[in-house]
């Protein structure tokens, strides 16, 4: 069935080709070899309670480990994490085993759920990265979990000194501080356009754009972002839909998955994804006497939460405000096989939006698929169900 | 009987069931008399659970690894969420109910059974209803999860115990912090004050249960071993109802002595001992008589559990009650191999085993729901390979019987057996 929507009506914006450039090379992009050739540091970051500014003050270049592009054969991550793991750790670990991750020097983890943990810990035995560390991350915002995280960030930054064998001064984290900061206002900027009647970008497109944030030097991505914003501002473009759409759910990057969705007409106007939304929306702030350091251990923990986290009605009021503020019509919430503190969560959600009104199509998946034909057929009757409801 | 029946229905159940394995043992002449103090302690608590649901005493539901030590301290019931769904689904073969209940709440196939059947029965009102919830982060995902869930559907509030990952100082005053959080948490809602010299005696007798936990594991390195392959479930048991309480000391010195008893005489749980086995994880609980069957064939017994019955080092001391239950938490076997970091020494506790146990084979129950725990398996396999000792790996379900034919477990490890046999 031919969309309605999503139409492109007038150019492309050509900086949008370059993050998708970005992408295509991943994880071995002209960007990221760049910077070892300048005999710098890289350093791969698994989830996002990572702060990564410590990694960018201290001169390496953080890149976020992603598994493959596309739904893959995991013989090797079925293998070493066995079947039972859910498919982004065990792509992750794959691609890692394989040898693309081998530019790395040095991995860091936070202990979010079981499935990072144990790609963290299968990473550290067979894979050797030169640095490795892991960050105790408690899944509570009391006082005492933020004085627990803060040491956790300290000792991060202290172990990553004694490796490099650099102290990180104050300055260099306040510049770290500013430089994601404006990659974050950015996003911010590029979302704000999404929440209009007909957004002059795609789900798919942002999607690109997010993947390209976590693949290369920040300051060359706010150059571009800064590029994309005044090349949307011109272009004209204007997407509509049958349904203004939210995807929730587990790890997710691949745009294709988001293209499938908007090839049948849907619109996916804003997300609540560690991919993008939650690794954007909250800014490190720097105010009274705080010390930097304190300043990004507080933004981290208290960022939009992770289903991790206690309790979970943190999680639901953000993902509820999205769906206000973006005039959601229905939610599609992606789960990863074996993604248990999203699935968990599932029925407390769908109840929650429920009593707003706001329908959700849950769909099981593995990470990296592109939207498979049952897939489209769900999306296409949850789309029919959401249009049927507005008469 | 079906789920929809009450919950104090579904208690009396595994309390009859406790009651009709001890007249059995009763009337077997060489039935050990630890055997019989077990299930009098599962009859015991179950009864006590029923007795303060009938006198509005107040009952704290808490998941698996929580220091129900702080609840006998303040004269609180605890139900252990996940054992009394077990009990009560193993003794009456309702798992199929119970999973099928959690299915309808909407929770995933992918989350573990367990968590699954334990919201189901609570939504089926097969378990009392709690005054609150207490669950914690300790051993995965599934515990951490699963608290709020169960909050929503019996309408009661709750405490979710927060675990660090790793053991530094500052981490062992976070969780000292949350215990404190949490009794005030509880007298606020149960109007019970802490007792604290009660909980100093508590850590006492928790501090003598783990010296006996060590000792049986000690007796169990005697060739030919004496404790049967199943019944390190029950030593599982006795520290999740009844941590630092008189019956499972009671318990825990008469098995020692018979266990003592036996290797004096030269006697194992199975005759003619062939092999010494390694068991990792847990087996289908269904299957438990089924496999000491099996073991007793072959001459096959396990004799070392490192996931669950290798006690991490260290006393508890009365004098410092919480910071002692705090230790705890730490010292616990599965603490040290399923959460927190893979480290270097987790591995070489396992090849200790196989040196101090003499191990011929290991046996990785895979437990689908389990996904921390399998993560693992690739690694010991390899460690255990470099020392010689080969691992079979058994997919299955702890609690859900459409998963594996008794055939099927058979016949894996009539091959195991003969490969080892070969060797």
């Amino acid at each position: 069935m031919p969309p309605e929507s999503s139409k492109i009506k007038n150019i492309k914006p050509n900086t949008l080709d370059r993050f998708r450039e970005v992408n295509d090379r991943f994880p071995k992009t002209a960007e990221i070899l760049e910077h070892k050739r300048q005999g710098k540091k890289v350093f791969g970051w698994l989830c996002t309670y990572v702060p990564e500014e410590i990694i960018h003050a201290a001169g390496g270049l953080p890149v976020r480990i992603t598994g493959y592009p596309q739904e893959m054969e995991l013989e090797d991550g079925n293998a070493y994490l066995y079947i039972n793991n859910c498919s982004f750790s065990r792509s992750c670990l794959q691609m890692g085993i394989r040898g693309e991750y081998d530019y790395l020097d040095g991995m860091v983890a936070g202990s979010t759920c079981d499935g990072a943990r144990r790609l963290f810990d299968l990473w550290q035995y067979y894979i050797k990265t030169p640095f490795s560390h892991i960050i105790t991350v408690p899944r509570k915002y009391t006082q005492s979990a933020h004085d627990l995280y803060y040491q956790q960030v300290s000792q991060f930054k202290q172990h990553l000194e004694e490796h490099l064998g650099i102290q990180i001064s104050d300055e260099e984290l306040l510049h770290s501080i500013e430089v994601y900061n404006e990659s974050r206002a950015l996003l911010k900027s590029l979302y704000e356009l999404r929440k209009l009647g007909e957004p002059p970008i795609t789900g798919a497109e942002t999607m690109e754009v997010l993947n390209a944030s976590f693949r290369m030097p920040k300051e060359l991505f706010n150059q571009w972002l800064k590029s994309l914003l005044n090349e949307l501002a011109e272009s004209g473009n204007h997407h509509s839909g049958r349904a203004r759409l939210m995807v929730v759910g587990s790890v997710m990057n691949n745009p294709e998955f988001i293209k499938s969705i908007e090839a049948q007409g849907g619109l996916v106007v804003t997300d609540e994804l560690c991919t993008s939304t939650r690794y954007w929306s909250d800014p490190v702030v720097i105010d009274g006497d705080i010390a930097p350091l304190q300043a990004i251990s507080r933004r981290y923990l208290n960022n939009f939460p992770c289903a991790r986290m206690v309790p979970s009605d943190e999680r639901f009021n953000r993902i509820l405000d999205l769906a206000r503020n973006f005039k959601v019509d229905g939610v599609i919430s992606q789960n990863i096989r074996y993604c248990v503190p999203y699935a968990h969560d599932l029925p407390l959600l769908t109840k929650r939006l429920k009593a707003q009104g706001i329908p959700t199509l849950a769909l099981d998946v593995e990470y990296g698929t592109s939207g498979s034909g049952q897939i489209q057929t769900r999306v296409q009757a949850f789309l029919e169900m959401i249009e049927a409801k507005r008469k | 009987m079906t789920t929809q029946a009450k919950g104090s229905d579904k208690i009396n159940g595994i309390i009859q069931a406790c009651r009709v394995i001890t007249k059995m043992n009763q009337a077997r002449p060489d039935a050990p008399k630890s055997e019989t103090l077990y299930y009098q302690m599962i009859a015991n608590y179950y009864n006590r659970l029923l007795d303060a649901k009938e006198e509005g005493k107040f009952i704290a539901a808490h998941t698996v690894f929580f220091p129900a030590e702080i609840l006998y301290a303040m004269d609180i019931t605890p139900m252990h969420t996940e054992t009394t769904t077990w009990m009560m689904a193993l003794f009456m073969s309702e798992q199929a109910e119970l999973l099928s209940a959690g299915a309808e709440l909407g929770l995933a196939p992918e989350i573990c059974s367990p968590h699954r059947g334990l919201a189901g029965a609570f939504a089926l009102g097969a378990l009392p209803r709690p005054d609150v919830m207490l669950w914690s982060n300790l051993i995965c995902d599934n515990t951490a999860k699963s608290g709020e869930l169960i909050m929503e559907i019996n309408k009661c509030p709750g405490f979710y115990l927060d675990h660090p990952f790793q053991n530094s100082e500052a981490e062992k005053k976070y969780l000292i912090g949350e215990l404190k959080d949490m009794i005030h948490f509880l007298e606020e809602k149960s109007g019970h004050k802490m007792d604290w010299d009660k909980l100093a005696e508590i850590v006492a007798r928790m501090d003598h249960q783990i010296e006996l936990f060590r000792e049986i594991c000690e007796l169990r390195k005697a060739v030919p071993s004496p404790f049967r392959t199943q019944s390190y479930l029950q030593l599982l048991t006795a520290d999740y109802l009844c941590p630092g309480q008189p019956e499972a000391i009671e318990y825990l010195e008469t098995l020692r002595d018979e266990l003592a008893d036996m290797v004096r005489q030269g006697k194992g749980a199975v005759s003619p001992e062939r092999f010494r086995l390694m068991t990792l994880f847990i087996p289908p609980m269904y299957l438990t008589g089924f496999l000491e069957k099996v073991g007793q064939e072959y001459g096959a017994v396990s004799v070392v559990e490192p996931l669950f019955t290798r006690w991490g080092e260290g006393r508890l001391d009365p004098s410092q009650p919480l910071e002692s239950v705090a230790k705890k938490a730490d010292m616990i076997p599965e603490r040290r191999s399923m959460y927190g970091p893979l480290t270097e020494s987790a591995l070489q506790d396992i090849l200790d085993c196989v040196e101090q146990y003499k191990i011929d084979g290991a046996i990785y129950w895979a437990f689908i729901g389990c996904r921390h725990t399998c993560a693992t398996i690739k690694i010991f396999k390899d460690i255990l390979n470099e020392v010689d000792v080969p691992m079979l790996t058994v997919d299955c379900d702890i609690v859900d019987p459409t998963i594996n034919s008794k055939e099927e477990v058979r016949g894996k490890l009539e091959q195991f057996f003969e490969m080892l046999e070969d060797r």
